[in-house]
């Protein structure tokens, strides 16, 4: 009876001090959350939503008096538009080359640097530099390089096999290029994992050792799933960078020498925003312009559901998601 | 044992400065073509090394760029967001990380997704709002974004933070310490190598970023990295290449050595994140 | 693994919790001492905001290295107004006119001009020459053509801009040590060759070794970018052009001419004689023939300022521009200049900085570099004529200027370069075979096309 009376009498003491707590807890959640809630909802949110907004006009860029809404015909457009299927096929082989590959490499050369070797340092920062090097110098780079008739690589190649002269950037421009994505964003992915390996306590790796496991085993068993965090961390921004890519391509093309809109790259590295970007820039459509970028937001988003998805099953935190 | 365990440090060795060597080729090229010649830029047949270093490059770079102007502009402009984004940005993704509230994974997939915004189709917008608010030919645009952190480095912390144990708080809040004294006395401490590395990438990015200055600052204020990407031409307007990766190692040279100190701390030889032994 | 060989987690009381409490205290003392730091630091750099009545502030929207610190602080001084400099870019163009508040003046190129004016972004500067001592309309050089307007076509009429410095574009450079190695003898400078001479003689001095290549025989329209430019004025010999009357489409396959037009550049590219995506170079064509890669060069004069490379020197011959049905054609296709938009606040000012900046000191130092022919004819004897190959050049321009008196008719619907996309979008599949030289044709109409009717709605035809 004294139970049912006190249930009928209103939520018990400790009741009221857990929801208490729970308010609390979420009050704690927001607060440390508010620089991005509030800056957001000022800086972002607003522009946001006139950039979707124009994606259903047909603005050219300059008249805003005279852009008229046409609804979804940008969208539709996209749909139909070949130059825009090649451009997502090209851009999605891109990021199925570079982004495997390229997480690879930075891990690689994050466990290869992880150990106190003589120079460490030195070396660590020789891997950094492709990173900070600005990308229209690093194109450059990789363009002279390439070059058949002055390049380094073919002279180097023609040291074994004489008279090589192949034009890379005719015949293989997407190999070229992802080699230069690769390359450029290797320091910097070695460093997050430089970053991330601190976080592994050197207790589990060594007890480990103690219990008679190889390196391999070690790397395989302990040090990767506890990485795991941090090899999401990369696989997803590297879709998203990869997806994105705009000015690689245009440094890439033959005959030019900086970014101009009229820039049309190799027929292999028309990539998704490069199209974009021509639709806005070269024809004055910005609207439709717009309209091809959301597409293409809608497909990173997807992508990296998918991911999120599927890191339920490889991924370990050391707090429960 | 031993003599395996020296054989492997030396093979790793050798495989480290080989790949270093081929890493670092075009690198290489890049400041032997900085001490180059004009005319011996894009020589054919192939000239590997300038007959003459032509250092006067790098005195040219400097004048034309304007590099002490135009680099400290860029300097106190990566500073003032990197401090403040690295801070903001450890917050919010220690708050994601650490803590619970309603909506939380929505929420994080929501911040992920702004990194997906076609950062090309919010150029105009954003410009259109910071003219109205009167903040354009200004570096208050900066000051704004450090202080709203950024979803890169808020998932970079976020991802860092939840791979600590659950132990590390509850024996905290036994201590009674309030959420911001958890974060500030233990979080905070162990999160160098996330610190150091946030800390480079924000820097970088401001460094390296032509596109927004461009985009909001006049002449008078702007970044290296515009003058760098426009004002290394003859007076017609085509770049000269050899001048212009004079400028580029010189540009390059300041992150160089902030690097090579920052990265000691990434890889510091003993952190803990395990209890007490 | 001791616990005293590294930092525990759980603070002990009493002095830790003290010392840690001063730590967090210093900790976060510095945290907001950088976070006030900051904003002060930036409005360090800031510029004061001159909101005050003083004089009147005029922005210009420019290439910093043709209108630099010293120059714009030495117009300052002789205009009277304060001028504030913009770096060109086309996305803050973009965006200053979505804000409402567009550059007093902006540079661009005169194939941009009709889409700007369809789009009532410029402002009519008539009046201003009719009372100006310093641009006079009849001493106006030819390319300024390209910035009048009637209302309906650009050629003739109001002035709404003006050219900073122009050539005739369609000149030629002959490298002789290219003629020399093809025991071919350099084309005297005289008289202009016909393009299926010019044609000939290229394939003759076109050379390569192996794969590698040694000469580009003739290489043209800056990379083919001015594809259509070049297009235009051959069609304009013949009294045609590349669009229907009212500028609604673009027509190739219905003209013959037109066909016949592109078709001798198609083979240019073809025959690989011109650079082209199967046979490119890394860098542009000026740079080419610098080094010695390109027996003939079609640029404007300003390219006589560097085509004597160390490499070429004493070995450059320039030619007067080739005809394609005799008639001798020779306008610019550039004519970079100055507009002043349509929305300016206070068009005195930009008036000011405009006259000076086109008539005044800066317009002759202009002259004297030789990057360009004046835009002025009074300043045309400035130009420089000291060496011989300077010399040379003179007396080839002189005849070439008198050929200068056209313009090219741009479509005001699309953009500069949306021909020339186009063109190289599909000239690479052409080339390799993927699609015939009919469907590389049609697939330029349907993108140019379909581009014209977006910019025929805008512009609320």
């Amino acid at each position: 009876m004294s139970a049912a009376a006190s249930t009928i009498a209103g939520p018990s003491a400790r009741a009221v001090a857990w929801r208490r707590r729970e308010v609390r807890r979420a009050f704690t959640f927001y607060a440390f959350l508010s620089p991005w809630l509030l800056g957001f909802a000022l800086l972002t949110a607003v522009p946001l939503a006139v950039a979707l907004l124009m994606s259903l006009t047909n603005y050219d860029g300059f008249n805003l008096d005279r852009a008229s809404f046409v609804g979804l015909d940008n969208y539709a457009r996209a749909l139909m538009d070949p130059d825009a299927h090649h451009a997502l096929q090209r851009t999605v082989i891109l990021m199925a080359i570079v982004v495997p590959i390229g997480v690879a490499v930075q891990l690689g050369l994050a466990l290869l640097l992880d150990q106190r070797l003589r120079f460490s340092g030195l070396f660590r920062t020789i891997f950094y530099l492709p990173h900070i090097i600005p990308v229209v110098g690093a194109a450059w780079v990789w363009k002279l390089f390439t070059d058949p008739n002055g390049g380094l690589l073919n002279a180097l190649i023609g040291v074994f096999r004489p008279d090589t002269y192949v034009r890379w950037l005719v015949e293989y421009p997407t190999a070229v290029l992802a080699v230069l994505v690769i390359w450029a964003a290797a320091g910097g992915g070695m460093v997050i994992f430089l970053a991330g390996l601190q976080g592994i306590p050197a207790e589990y790796r060594e007890a480990a050792m103690i219990d008679g496991a190889n390196p391999w085993q070690v790397t395989r068993f302990i040090t990767l799933p506890l990485l795991s965090p941090v090899i999401f961390f990369q696989l997803v921004v590297g879709v998203i960078a990869t997806l994105q890519i705009l000015q690689q391509p245009i440094l890439l093309t033959p005959g030019i020498t900086g970014i101009s809109p009229g820039t049309v790259p190799q027929r292999d590295n028309y990539v998704f925003v490069g199209h974009a970007y021509t639709a806005i820039f070269v024809n004055h459509n910005f609207g439709y312009g717009a309209a091809l970028l959301w597409i293409l937001f809608a497909l990173v988003l997807a992508l990296t559901l998918v991911l999120f998805r599927t890191s339920r099953r490889w991924v370990f935190y050391g707090v429960e998601q | 044992m031993r003599r395996v365990l020296r054989r492997r440090a030396v093979g790793r060795y050798a495989l480290v400065v080989s790949v270093a060597a081929i890493f670092s080729l075009p690198v290489a090229w890049l400041l032997i073509t900085s001490l180059k010649k004009q005319s011996e830029y894009a020589a054919s047949p192939f000239v590997l090394f300038p007959a003459i270093p032509q250092w006067v490059n790098y005195q040219l770079a400097i004048t034309m760029a304007d590099f002490p102007k135009y680099g400290t502009n860029s300097l106190v402009l990566s500073s003032a967001y990197t401090i403040l984004v690295v801070i903001t940005s450890a917050l919010v993704g220690f708050g994601f990380a650490r803590h619970r509230g309603p909506g939380r994974d929505r929420l994080f997939l929501f911040v992920i997704a702004t990194m997906m915004l076609p950062g090309l189709v919010l150029f105009v917008p954003q410009f259109v709002m910071f003219a109205r608010l009167d903040l354009t030919n200004s570096y208050w645009p900066w000051v704004l974004w450090g202080l709203s952190a950024s979803p890169y480095h808020i998932f970079l912390f976020r991802q860092f933070f939840a791979g600590f144990p659950r132990e590390l708080e509850d024996a905290a809040e036994v201590d009674g310490a309030g959420p911001l004294r958890v974060f500030l006395q233990i979080f905070v401490p162990n999160a160098g190598p996330a610190i150091a590395a946030s800390a480079i990438f924000a820097f970088l990015w401001v460094w390296g970023d032509y596109l927004y200055p461009i985009l909001l600052l006049s002449d008078q204020n702007t970044t290296l990295a515009v003058k760098l990407a426009k004002a290394l031409v003859d007076p017609r307007g085509n770049p000269l290449q050899t001048i212009t990766m004079a400028g580029t190692v010189l540009y390059v040279l300041p992150l160089v050595i902030v690097f090579f100190a920052a990265q000691r701390y990434i890889v510091r030889g003993v952190v803990t994140t395990g209890l007490k032994g | 693994m001791s616990a005293d060989t590294k930092p525990t987690l759980t603070a002990p009381r009493g002095i830790e919790l003290r010392t840690t409490r001063r730590r967090l205290l210093a900790g976060a003392g510095a945290i907001a001492a950088a976070a006030a730091v900051v904003p002060l630091a930036i409005a360090c750099q800031q510029q004061p905001a001159t909101k005050k009545s003083g004089p009147a502030k005029v922005v210009v929207m420019t290439d910093s290295h043709e209108f630099g610190e010293d120059d714009r602080k030495a117009l300052q001084d002789t205009a009277k107004v304060e001028i504030e400099i913009v770096e060109a870019d086309l996305t803050r163009l973009y965006a200053m006119w979505a804000a409402g508040n567009p550059p007093d003046i902006f540079r661009v190129q005169a194939a941009g001009v009709p889409q700007y004016i369809s789009r009532r972004m410029l402002k009519d500067l008539q009046q201003y020459f009719a009372s100006s001592k310093l641009l006079r309309p009849d001493d106006l050089a030819p390319a300024n053509n390209f910035y009048k307007s009637d209302g309906k076509t650009v050629g003739a009429g109001d002035l709404y801009g003006m050219v900073k410095d122009w050539s005739p574009d369609f000149t030629l450079y002959a490298y002789k040590k290219a003629f020399a190695d093809a025991g071919v003898a350099v084309p005297s400078d005289a008289q202009p060759l016909t393009y299926d001479e010019l044609a000939a003689l290229a394939k003759r001095v076109n050379k390569k070794q192996g794969g590698k290549r040694t000469y580009w025989g003739f290489v043209h329209s800056n990379n083919d970018q001015w594809i259509d430019r070049t297009a235009m004025n051959m069609l304009a010999e013949k009294n045609q052009t590349l669009y229907s009357a009212d500028f609604s489409k673009l027509v190739i396959a219905a003209n013959p001419e037109a066909l016949r037009v592109v078709r001798y550049l198609f083979d240019l590219a073809k025959d690989d004689i011109q650079q082209n995506p199967l046979d490119p170079s890394p860098n542009w064509m000026g740079a080419d023939f610098n080094e010695g890669q390109i027996a003939i060069l079609q640029y404007g004069f300003w390219y006589s300022a560097m085509a004597e490379s160390d490499k070429t020197k004493g070995n450059v011959v320039f030619l007067p521009a080739p005809t394609w049905a005799g008639v001798r054609r020779d306008p610019t296709m550039t004519a970079t200049g100055w507009v002043i938009s349509s929305q300016t606040k206070d068009p005195d000012a930009a008036w000011a900085v405009f006259e000076q900046y086109m008539g005044g000191k800066p317009a002759q130092d202009r002259a004297k570099s030789g990057w360009g022919v004046p835009g002025l004819k009074s300043l045309y004897p400035l130009m420089p004529q000291e060496t011989p190959f300077q010399k040379q050049v003179q007396k080839v321009l002189q005849a070439e200027l008198k050929q200068s008196e056209f313009t090219l008719a741009f479509n005001p619907y699309i953009g500069e370069e949306t021909f020339s996309t186009s063109w190289k979008k599909h000239l690479e599949p052409a080339l390799k075979g993927s699609i015939t030289f009919d469907k590389f044709v049609t697939n330029i109409e349907a993108d140019v096309n379909a581009a014209i009717a977006d910019g025929k709605r805008i512009a609320g035809n």
